[in-house]
């Protein structure tokens, strides 16, 4: 079945196109901001650039409904794992985009403090430049997403989930197969041990009263 | 401001801090500090009833400098006699990090101490919670000396769990605490499933 669903026809590549089609026009955006960066995102958001002619109409402050997680601004070590929790707790699909120096290379911090860019700890899709980036960069960047999502294959990409899963499933079978003989084995060798005793038990009582 | 200084010297066997070129500096011993503080908070001729700051010295690298490794320098305004302000500084010895505490005195010197006490492994004694505030709690040295190496970074495994603290400031105020958290540790493979870390 993964085989068949690997190759493309007319049937995948035009469910693809839908998707892709749905994805690209709706992508609404997760902000991530701790420094001045969030404040450009701001004023992207609102009247006089105004993202929602794009289609990303809504900011979701919350990981479960948005696809895009926007980085904004400097991460210490000390936020790396609430980071990392928030992409983690993002639904299929999401994209990252690390907008700002801070965010992509760690800027002008090269310390102890700061992580030397987040894709040190979650994979990211689009870099953004500059300090603090501008709205127009923000679009840029927004535009090769939706390029970069248009080339993604969603049926490619749920044949290879189920060959995963599939995988999952096999290795987790065997694991229990594995556990449930060797419990068996125990058991079985529990029994003998006690038939034994029980028998020779019997027999010196036998002894004694043939004595 | 003469007669401050002049004042500190008399009473707390002071010295005037003679690099110190744009403000009054003193240097205080170590076993006075508490007292001269006192005095100069509490005394109806100096009323010092502010804070400012709070800071620690690492004279590891300093050119020509003769004496203990550390300082601390704490900074003090008047807000009853306007343009009053004293430095008062502390000299501390590597083998022995132990400065007495002013929170007793001085709300502010809560997290201002234990900043110093993150950076440099100063100790306060006689503080009331001493611990990290900059740095993660798995941190290992203190990073403004100046034998760490600026750029060696440490990584951090799980965030902080902040919440019995919260609960314990609540009850401070006055409210009660129904149920406990605790801290759930996530189970290594579900945590993973599906994460980038595979």
């Amino acid at each position: 079945m993964s085989n068949e669903a690997e190759k493309p026809n007319f049937i995948t590549t035009s469910l693809d196109f839908l998707v892709n089609w749905g994805r690209t026009n709706s992508l609404w955006p997760f902000p991530y901001g701790t420094a001045c960066c969030a404040i450009e995102f701001m004023s992207t958001e609102v009247g006089r650039y105004d993202l929602s002619r794009i289609g990303s109409e809504y900011v979701r402050f919350t990981p479960r409904q948005s696809d895009v997680l926007l980085v904004a601004g400097t991460i210490s070590y000390k936020q790396a794992p609430i980071l990392k929790r928030m992409y983690e707790q993002m639904a299929e699909p999401r994209w990252v985009i690390a907008m700002g120096a801070c965010a992509s290379s760690g800027g002008f911090y090269d310390c102890y403090c700061t992580v030397p860019g987040i894709d040190h700890i979650i994979p990211v899709d689009v870099y953004i430049g500059g300090c603090p980036s501008r709205p127009e960069a923000f679009f840029e960047a927004m535009f090769d997403l939706q390029k970069k999502i248009k080339d993604e294959s969603y049926m490619k990409q749920r044949a290879e989930r189920v060959k995963d899963q599939l995988e999952m499933i096999k290795a987790k079978t065997e694991q229990a197969k594995a556990e449930a003989r060797e419990f068996a084995r125990e058991k079985t060798a529990e029994l003998k041990e006690f038939v034994t005793e029980k028998e020779q038990e019997l027999v010196k009582k036998a002894q004694f009263w043939k004595e | 401001m003469e007669s401050v200084i002049d004042i500190l010297e008399s009473k707390f066997g002071a010295k005037r801090d003679a690099s110190a070129k744009w403000d009054a500096c003193v240097v205080v011993p170590k076993e006075y500090l508490h007292n001269a503080v006192e005095f100069l908070k509490n005394d109806p001729s100096m009323q010092f009833d502010m804070l400012l700051d709070l800071a620690g010295i690492d004279y590891l690298t300093y050119p020509n400098h003769e004496g203990p490794r550390f300082a601390v320098s704490y900074a003090f305004k008047s807000m009853k006699n306007p343009g009053r302000r004293v430095r008062l500084k502390v000299l501390v010895s590597e083998a022995d990090l132990k400065v007495p505490t002013l929170t007793d005195l001085y709300a502010s010197a809560n997290w201002l101490e234990r900043e110093v006490y993150d950076q440099f492994g100063i100790v306060f004694e006689g503080h009331p919670d001493l611990r990290r505030i900059l740095n993660h709690v798995e941190f290992v040295g203190h990073p403004l000396r100046k034998d760490y190496p600026a750029q060696k970074r440490q990584w951090l495994s799980t965030t902080d769990f902040l919440i019995p603290e919260l609960e314990k400031r609540l009850e401070d105020k006055g409210y009660k605490v129904i149920q406990r958290s605790k801290e759930i540790m996530p189970v290594e493979e579900e945590y993973l499933e599906g994460s980038i870390r595979e």
